[in-house]
């Protein structure tokens, strides 16, 4: 059974270390690919895994795992399907795997069936990036899935304003998700000095741990986070990689760590 | 006494931006503090009349407007029922309505000193609009366009980049509209400080779909102090009719008339090939389609049973979308609006029909509302009356109308 992911960062803390978090989206290429990457990852030491559900407009994405999710939707994977895997996966590992994609999968669901759902499946918490607190009022969301017991992560960016982080740190629970760039997910960006000391700025005004991602790839990415942040998350990078250079650089990575 | 821009309905949104369920701001956290800096500056310029000023002038001299409303006598005679008043926004500047939202955020954007305008297009009308504003008004531009819409709106590609706008061809997905949007959304989210979002319809997250509206009202305005000199002081339409992509121009006739319940308001959607089929319409409210959340926003959408969004299909790549404003979905569930949809073969017919009696080439968009009024028109007694808006010229659709044409021939 899966530990929670308050656990599995306190874990990592008592190692002395960051936690990883990685990503795959599922179905792509194929479910088949997606269950052996998530065991490999999981053997090769990462911590907590997201797992994204295919949508056919992912707009906070770029074009890499964008060009996934459309594949993935081709490829004709439905929300059951990954429901029935993510069951799978659970049974056979201890690290938390949680939910990543785009809101309109869950209201299509059936936002109570889709928590309830889920909560069987084993997952540990769930990020839509495209629901803000704001929208809370009209769909409780957050509500319902805290509940249930699943966290809703939240995302916050270098140009969230001081009062918005803190109505955000009000409802966030397990950690927060910082982008910590500008732009999509890709791995093009080099990571600034400017990040640092955002995340700097944010540690004062939120509670629970930080987690931070986009355009993180090289392990100097990562030792360059590691007094300022307490899980790193690396997606796209590994999106396009053979599983033996999945094994490689995730062993890699966890190095930096 | 003919009403002000930013006049307000009974069906306005609230503070979120929801139009009863529909609407919102369903973005990414990235976005969020953008848009309200968006919303809060919209508001104020819109308390300072000098904006207004701004606008109405721009409007005149640049725009051209008023656009003509005009009595279409040959074809009222011949369908021998309503009368049928054309109004034409193909005669404002760069061809089509889309010029007016377009000038309304341009100025909005230099308020807010951004350096870099940001737009995605279907038909191309927006883009050119959106580059013709750019290089006015002093912005860089970049312009989204799905790489089949690229293609069969080539012409429009090439004013674009003669506007000094750099198009950015989108070759992932269906490759339409709904592709360009997510990736100008994208674009967007890489500069938030520097660069204006000038959305191309009435819909996306708030405050685009009211300030588009807002915008876009003007046609309603001016219809209604036209309308007059035909048929008699005070006296309102019966019917507005428009099409419905995302719905702007229909909006913009619409709005002005919201709270009078005596005129009938109905929206055109694309039937396609056949509304019956996934992928061969993009007919949202007409056809029943599903709630969802994409774009930033609540409203209908075609889409599968797993929620993906559904590919579409229309002659007319103005209207080949999978959604629709969320005020238009409001609209239709109070039954305010009437929706309705022709098919593409109804709306080429209604394209040769008004250039051979009207000696007006209307958009391929704009002959899907045509199309509807000529079913419409007979059914209705000559001292009704119709009006009809021509959201744009058809010069943009002569490859793909000939292509048509001559597919016929050679059958």
């Amino acid at each position: 059974m899966p530990r929670s992911i308050t656990e599995q960062i306190k874990l990592a803390k008592q190692e002395n270390r960051m936690a990883l978090m990685t990503h795959v989206v599922m179905g792509y290429p194929s479910l088949e690919d997606t269950r052996q990457r998530v065991l490999l990852m999981v053997q090769a030491g990462v911590d907590i895994i997201e797992l994204q559900l295919p949508f056919s407009d992912p707009l906070a994405d770029g074009p890499i795992i964008t060009v996934a999710n459309q594949t993935a939707v081709k490829n004709g994977v439905t929300i059951k399907q990954c429901m029935d895997l993510a069951t799978e996966l659970s049974s056979q590992v201890e690290i938390p795997l949680q939910w990543v994609g785009y809101y309109n999968t869950v209201f299509n669901y059936g936002i109570e069936k889709f928590i309830k759902d889920s909560r069987r499946a084993g997952i540990q918490a769930f990020t839509f990036p495209d629901l803000p607190i704001d929208e809370e009022p009209y769909e409780h969301f957050f509500e319902l899935a805290s509940l249930a017991g699943i966290p809703v992560i939240q995302l916050v960016s270098l140009i969230t304003p001081v009062e918005r982080l803190k109505e955000i740190n009000k409802l966030a629970h397990s950690y927060i998700y910082c982008v910590a760039r500008f732009g999509v997910t890709g791995t093009d960006s080099k990571m600034s000095d400017e990040i640092v000391s955002y995340l700097q700025k944010v540690r004062k005004y939120v509670t629970v741990p930080l987690a931070v991602g986009f355009g993180i790839s090289q392990p100097q990415h990562i030792r360059d986070l590691r007094d300022s942040a307490d899980v790193v998350v690396v997606g796209s990078a590994l999106l396009n990689l053979s599983l033996p250079e999945l094994k490689d650089q995730i062993q890699t990575l966890c190095a930096a760590l | 006494m003919s009403k002000e821009l930013f006049f307000k309905t009974q069906y306005e949104p609230d503070e979120n931006g929801h139009f009863g369920e529909f609407g919102g701001r369903y973005v990414p956290e990235l976005l969020m503090p953008v848009l309200i800096e968006l919303e809060q500056a919209y508001k104020k310029a819109i308390q300072d009349e000098s904006f207004l000023a701004d606008i109405k002038k721009v409007f005149k001299n640049f725009v051209g407007r008023p656009t003509p409303l005009h009595y279409a006598n040959n074809l009222s005679d011949e369908l021998g029922g309503a009368r049928i008043y054309l109004k034409n926004e193909g005669q404002a500047h760069t061809g089509a309505h889309k010029i007016n939202h377009c000038v309304g955020q341009a100025l909005l954007a230099k308020r807010m000193g951004k350096k870099r305008i940001i737009a995605e297009t279907g038909a191309g009308q927006h883009g050119i609009a959106a580059a013709t504003v750019a290089a006015k008004f002093g912005f860089s531009c970049t312009v989204h366009m799905g790489a089949v819409d690229a293609k069969r709106q080539a012409p429009n590609v090439f004013w674009m980049q003669q506007l000094g706008a750099e198009v950015k061809i989108v070759e992932h997905g269906t490759k339409t509209l709904k592709d360009a949007v997510t990736s100008a959304l994208q674009d967007w989210i890489g500069d938030p400080a520097e660069s204006y979002y000038l959305l191309g319809s009435a819909l996306g997250p708030h405050p685009y779909p009211m300030m588009v509206r807002d915008f876009q009202s003007i046609i309603g305005i001016e219809v209604s102090e036209q309308i007059q000199e035909y048929i008699g002081e005070n006296k309102k339409p019966d019917y507005l009719v428009a099409c419905v992509g995302g719905g702007s121009n229909a909006i913009g006739l619409f709005n002005a008339f919201l709270d009078d319940p005596e005129v009938h308001m109905i929206g055109v959607e694309a039937g396609g090939r056949d509304v019956t089929k996934p992928g061969e319409h993009a007919t949202r409210l007409a056809n029943n389609s599903k709630v969802g959340v994409i774009d930033g926003y609540k409203s209908y959408f075609l889409q599968d049973d797993q929620g993906n969004v559904e590919s579409t299909h229309s002659i007319s790549a103005g209207l080949d979308y999978a959604g629709i404003g969320p005020e238009h979905a409001y609209l239709h569930s109070v039954g305010r609006v009437e929706y309705t949809s022709v098919s593409d073969e109804e709306a080429r017919a209604a394209f040769t029909k008004l250039s051979r009696s009207e000696g007006i080439i209307p958009a391929l968009e704009s002959a899907h509302a045509v199309a509807h009024a000529l079913k419409l028109a007979p059914e209705l007694s000559s001292d009704k009356n119709i009006v009809v808006n021509i959201s744009g010229r058809g010069d943009k659709d002569l490859f793909i109308v000939n292509e048509k044409l001559n597919a016929k021939i050679n059958n």
